[in-house]
C-alpha cells in the first residue's frame, strides 16, 4: 500500500505511469538525443536487423524511468540521484510500457552537513507481455 | 575500409570532450518523446538523462558503432548527478573506455563519462555498456 511521500518506508512503491511509446515518440526523440540511428527509424533497414523491425532507443526507455524518480523526487532526484541500469529487450512502437519502484532500504548518511537519509530503490519500465525492458536499482537522497 | 574504433581502441582511450549543451528545441523534443500528464514541470531545466543521451550520441558516432554491419546494444547505463542543469546550459563531456574485451566474436565495451560545467566544475558521471556484434564482415 502506498503512503505519503512525507512517510516513505521500506516497501513505499512509487507512482509508476503508463506510456504508449509511438513511432512519433521515438522520431521526437531521435531529434532531442541527436541519434537517427535507423534502426530507430527506418522500417526497411531495421527489417533486416536481429529485430525486425524498428526499436525504440535504450535510453527512452531510461528516460521513462528517470520521469518517474522525478515525478516521485521532485527536488532530490536531479541533485544527487543515482542509477544502474540493465537493458533487458527492446520497445517496439506502438507498445505501451508501464513504469514501477519501490523503496527496498532506507540507509542513513553522516557526511560533513549532517545525517542524510537514502533511498534505496528498485525500479524498471515493464512491456505489454510483462517482460523487463530495463531494470536495476537506483539511490536517492529524501528530504 | 577502415577498422571501426570499437575494433582497436584499447582501455585509456579518451573521447571528447563533447559539447553536449541542450538547447531549447531539443528540450522540447525530448519533452515531446518522454512527457505525458503526470510529468513534472522541469521549467527552466533539463532531465539529466538528456544530456547523458547526448554524449552517448557522440561516443557511437566515434566508436563505428553502427558503420560496416556492425550492430550494437545498449547492454547497461548508470548515471549519477549532482545537480540541476539549465536549458542552454554548457556542459562538456568527456569519455574513457574502462574495458573492451571480445567474447565470443562480440565486443563488451564500457565507456565511463564524465561531465563538467563551464567552471570545470563536475555535475555528473555515467558509464555505458555496450556489446557489439557484426564484426566478422569487416
Amino acid at each position: 500500500m502506498n503512503q505519503g511521500k512525507s512517510e516513505r518506508a521500506v516497501g513505499y512503491a512509487l507512482i509508476g505511469f503508463e506510456r504508449l511509446v509511438t513511432q512519433d515518440r521515438v522520431n521526437a526523440y531521435a531529434d532531442a538525443s541527436g541519434d537517427h540511428n535507423p534502426i530507430h527509424l527506418d522500417e526497411a533497414y531495421a527489417a533486416a536487423t536481429q529485430f525486425g523491425t524498428r526499436i525504440a532507443h535504450g535510453m527512452l526507455s531510461l528516460a521513462l524511468v528517470t520521469e518517474m524518480l522525478a515525478i516521485e523526487f521532485p527536488n532530490t532526484w536531479h541533485s544527487g540521484g543515482k542509477l544502474k541500469v540493465r537493458f533487458t529487450a527492446p520497445i517496439i512502437p506502438g507498445e505501451s510500457v508501464t513504469t514501477y519502484g519501490e523503496i527496498t532500504a532506507i540507509d542513513e548518511i553522516h557526511d560533513e552537513k549532517g545525517i542524510l537519509r537514502v533511498a534505496t530503490c528498485i525500479v524498471g519500465c515493464k512491456k505489454p507481455d510483462g517482460t523487463d525492458a530495463v531494470s536495476g536499482r537506483a539511490t536517492v537522497p529524501l528530504e | 575500409m577502415a577498422s571501426p574504433l570499437i575494433s582497436t581502441a584499447v582501455v585509456g582511450h579518451e573521447f571528447g570532450p563533447y559539447d553536449v549543451t541542450i538547447p531549447v528545441e531539443r528540450a522540447r523534443a525530448y519533452a515531446a518523446a518522454i512527457g505525458g500528464d503526470e510529468s513534472p514541470d522541469y521549467g527552466n531545466h533539463l532531465a539529466p538523462v538528456m544530456v547523458v543521451a547526448a554524449a552517448l550520441t557522440e561516443l557511437i558516432n566515434d566508436l563505428g558503432l553502427f558503420s560496416g554491419g556492425l550492430q550494437a546494444v545498449h547492454a547497461g547505463q548508470e548515471v549519477s548527478w549532482e545537480r540541476r542543469i539549465e536549458i542552454g546550459e554548457k556542459v562538456d563531456a568527456s569519455g574513457r573506455l574502462v574495458s573492451n574485451s571480445v567474447r565470443r566474436g562480440n565486443h563488451f565495451a564500457t565507456i565511463a563519462v564524465s561531465y563538467t560545467d563551464a567552471g570545470r566544475t563536475e555535475v555528473g558521471t555515467s558509464s555505458t555498456t555496450i556489446i557489439v556484434t557484426g564484426e566478422q564482415s569487416q
